[in-house]
């Protein structure tokens, strides 16, 4: 996983606007924010730092295969 | 006898609402932080769990009354309950302490962000739980000069500390459950069958008082 | 892009060039490619939102909040739209190095500054803006600084402090997908909404691209949301391109390479902070050079490389040759502000506090900072089209030549060229009419727009990305180059833009975006295959292996790619030190 665990949240959407890469979105039915898109994630961060109870927790592996120059 | 009753009860009254706590923090798979972060949560989840417990040191607790001395049951009721009430009214600000020492939006920012999201009923139950509390804080502490102000009888405000106290636990333990992140299945559990069997407790004193007062007419100087 | 209704399965040549292109995509096990659309948007059912304004700025970074405040300063009505958030989407929250030429404080002088930077980039860089961006770098520190920028490690609130104060308007996650014109002139923008089905028409007089630049959504470099969208939207309607050979260097951690946090050590929690003069010779591709000859030799971190050294690779000017191969990527991208980290004469280069192995490729797609972009008519940030400006990243501005020179002149250039380009904007829409945008033409925009959405089937975005990334990036493609090579990656390519692109599907908004910003990549892959093997020497970053020495005598020269009428990519040569010819 990249976002690994959303726990606590409030539901005040600050993650989802502070995504460069538009990973969360708020569920319409729980109010929480949920992890929707996680293979786009860049794990930069962003989402934890702008979360005011603290509730995104991430881990550094990524969802997809990576593709790099050289390994 | 009594002297290893009493005991046994103290040990299973803090294995239930300090050791099970601890233990369903143990046993989850919460996602762990910093230390001074999982040091704040731990304290608040046993302060949660220590409200709970005030239930069972009252007079609705006759089996406990009669072990111990209402008088000595009162001054542990109150002890606890100022520092329950200390962690508890501080609980917002705790969550957003140790911003303070991290990158990222600043406490104020958050403290502000997250008392201001009125879109999520956890957060409303929190607010009003917090107001609540807040109220059967300050007529506990004040409650004499409150009493004599107003001319309240001392079992009038029993009724209203009871039932507030009721009322500020099942806002509070709904805030939990909706928000806490460490409230999975057996904490809520635990904290919604304590909360039932406390208030259950308390009614049943209400709707069927002891026929024999139990404690003798010197008891105003303790708090319920 | 194309409209084309395009519902049948894939032809016989494209199923030929997925199977060859990616032959190791199938086996990574990534997202379907051709499949049905499970689409939950009604694209019958949206919306149009019209917004006029005298400036539109298309972009929430540096550039865009310098372009915004500077434009309504100057008496223009500003709307700034971006595809994020204001100072948290792009690089801008990257960046933590701002350089600052301060002339107290310094031994050179601004003269002396920029000759030294002309002989570091080997005269690629534009002295004009060199010079611009040292000369007001201080003005701009201290806006920022009243605005509370140096305060935190995040930008949105110090940002949002003077586009608050000015009641700009702004249009947050809408992703804009066309530029429109009234003629000759720029008319405008189109886009949607990620957040509702809503199609979204700005009119505006004038025009401030502050897009950034872009790259294939690399694993190592936090630029996922960065596809050369401003770039390409302005070749669709035929702004001239600059740049597209030069290839960023940054390599990352070969352990979790795509955890850019990560692997940026502290960077990403650092308050931002000055940077005084410190010219490099940096970010190039030494490191790929040495990948390309002896395997992965970019072992461990800062310093305690093999230092092992191979005959030929990239030309380093003698006075910056104790620079050493590439540093560390926090200071040098401009997006740090330590010590250089990569110094000594070990050939790490890996993010601070890097153990073990490197991977190469961690920004690929991206050329180095202000290198690609627009091609500037003038000092004022101006394009060929007439009220397109562009600044920052999207700007083709050469500020630093085609290598990386001045520590921190990546958020000090956006910020100055934003308010440069913010402000003849403003200056530009003063005297010209209001913009008419034809019905016809908006309903044609609109149907390209939301095509993947009314697909019945296509491809996925995704897979479409993975196997560009396939094709582009790995070192032998994209860095070390050779004539046979980069023609066979062109051919991939053009089946890419051909077969591919016009058949992406999209089930949702969240993948209509990523369908346009892979249409967006594989123009821009395009661009960077035909620049690199017209360009035959090697200079900077860009090297090939078939021309591996400097052609003062046929090169001092950038390229230039634009459309011409029939639709066709065309590049020219536009010489050193010279504005475009006018037509």
């Amino acid at each position: 996983m990249t976002i690994e665990n959303i726990s606590g949240c409030i539901g005040c959407g600050r993650c989802v606007h502070a995504c460069p890469c538009d990973v969360i979105r708020i569920d319409k039915e729980s109010g929480k924010a949920a992890i929707v898109y996680p293979a786009d994630c860049q794990i930069c961060h962003l989402c934890r730092m702008n979360c005011p109870v603290d509730a995104i927790t991430l881990s550094p592996e990524k969802t997809i295969p990576v593709v790099v120059s050289w390994g | 006898m009594k002297v290893m009753l009493r005991t046994s009860v103290i040990v299973i009254a803090l294995m239930v609402f300090l050791g099970l706590p601890i233990l369903f923090y143990w046993l989850g798979e919460f996602p762990r932080r910093s230390v001074l972060k999982e040091a704040i949560s731990l304290l608040t989840l046993l302060a949660f769990s220590l409200m709970l417990s005030q239930f069972f040191m009252a007079r609705s607790n006759l089996k406990v009354i009669q072990l111990f001395d209402l008088r000595q049951v009162q001054l542990v009721h109150k002890f606890i309950a100022y520092a329950v009430m200390t962690v508890l009214l501080l609980h917002p600000v705790l969550i957003v302490f140790p911003r303070l020492f991290e990158a990222g939006i600043g406490p104020w920012q958050a403290f502000r962000t997250m008392l201001t999201t009125f879109e999520n009923p956890g957060i409303l139950l929190g607010l009003a739980a917090w107001i609540l509390l807040l109220v059967l804080t300050l007529t506990a502490i004040f409650r004499l000069r409150l009493n004599w102000a107003l001319g309240i009888k001392y079992r009038n405000w029993r009724y209203f500390h009871g039932l507030l106290s009721v009322l500020v636990t099942a806002v509070a333990v709904l805030h939990a459950i909706k928000l806490g992140r460490h409230f999975n299945p057996s904490m809520v559990f635990f904290s919604v069958s304590v909360a039932i069997t406390g208030a259950a407790m308390l009614f049943k004193m209400y709707l069927f008082p002891p026929t024999k007062p139990t404690v003798s007419a010197k008891q105003t100087v303790g708090s319920e | 892009m194309t409209t084309t209704e395009q519902q049948s399965g894939p032809t016989r040549r494209a199923f030929m060039a997925m199977g060859g292109s990616a032959a190791g995509m199938a086996a990574l096990g990534v997202n379907a490619g051709w499949g049905q659309n499970t689409s939950v948007s009604d694209a019958s059912a949206f919306t149009t939102a019209t917004h006029d304004c005298d400036v539109l700025v298309i972009g929430g970074g540096m550039a865009g909040l310098f372009a915004a405040v500077k434009g309504h300063d100057a008496g223009a009505k500003i709307r700034i739209v971006s595809k994020g958030r204001l100072g948290s989407s792009g690089l801008t929250p990257f960046a933590k190095g701002f350089f600052a030429f301060d002339p107290a404080q310094e031994e050179l002088t601004l003269d002396e500054y920029v000759a030294a930077v002309s002989r570091s980039a080997l005269g690629t860089n534009n002295p004009v803006y060199t010079r611009q961006t040292a000369e007001h770098s201080l003005a701009r520190v201290e806006e920022l600084k009243a605005w509370g920028f140096f305060d935190s490690n995040l930008y949105n609130k110090s940002f949002m402090t003077p586009i608050e104060a000015r009641g700009i308007p702004l249009h947050e996650r809408v992703v804009v997908t066309h530029l429109l014109k009234d003629g000759e002139r720029i008319a405008g923008a189109a886009g949607f909404r990620l957040d509702a089905e809503e199609v979204v028409i700005f009119r505006a007089k004038s025009v401030v691209l502050c897009t950034g630049a872009g790259a294939f959504k690399p694993n190592g470099f936090p630029v996922c949301d960065l596809t050369h969208d401003g770039t390409v939207m302005a070749y669709n309607i035929g702004a001239k391109v600059t740049g597209k050979e030069w290839n960023d260097g940054h390599v990352g951690r070969a352990k979790n390479p795509a955890a850019t946090y990560d692997g940026w050590g502290d960077m990403f929690d650092r308050r931002p902070s000055l940077e005084g003069v410190g010219i490099r010779h940096d970010l190039g591709v030494d490191a790929n050079y040495l990948a390309y000859k002896l395997g992965n030799p970019v072992e461990a971190g800062p310093g305690s490389g093999p230092g092992k050294n191979v005959a030929g690779g990239p030309f380093r000017p003698v006075e910056f040759a104790d620079n050493g191969p590439p540093p560390g990527p926090p200071e040098a991208a401009g997006m740090g502000d330590g010590p250089p980290a990569g110094g000594g004469p070990g050939i790490g280069g890996g993010p601070p506090g890097m153990r073990g192995p490197a991977m190469g490729g961690a920004s690929a797609g991206m050329s180095i900072h202000k290198s690609e972009g627009l091609v500037p008519i003038n000092d004022r940030c101006e394009s060929n089209i007439p009220g397109l400006f562009a600044a920052g990243d999207a700007l083709g501005s050469h500020m630093c030549g085609a290598i990386y020179t001045q520590i921190g002149s990546s958020l000090a250039g956006s910020a100055v060229q934003g308010a440069v380009g913010g402000e003849a904007a403003a200056d530009y829409a003063r005297d010209v009419e209001t913009p008419i945008l034809e019905e016809t033409e908006l309903a044609a925009v609109e149907e390209e727009i939301l095509a993947p959405l009314r697909r019945k089937a296509g491809y996925g975005p995704a897979w479409v990305t993975q196997t560009l990334q396939g094709i582009m990036i790995p070192n032998f493609v994209l860095y070390i180059k050779k004539e046979s090579i980069l023609s066979a990656a062109l051919a991939y390519i053009e089946e890419l833009r051909d077969h591919h692109s016009p058949m992406l599907r999209a089930a949702d908004m969240h993948e209509l975006r990523l369908a346009h910003e892979t249409s967006n990549m594989i123009i821009s892959a395009e661009m960077k295959l035909r620049a690199s093997l017209m360009r035959k020497e090697s200079r900077c970053s860009h090297y090939r292996l078939d021309y591996p020495d400097v052609d003062d005598e046929n090169w001092r020269a950038w390229i230039n790619i634009y459309k011409d009428e029939s639709g066709d990519m065309r590049l020219e040569k536009q010489p050193f030190d010279t504005w475009p010819a006018q037509t």
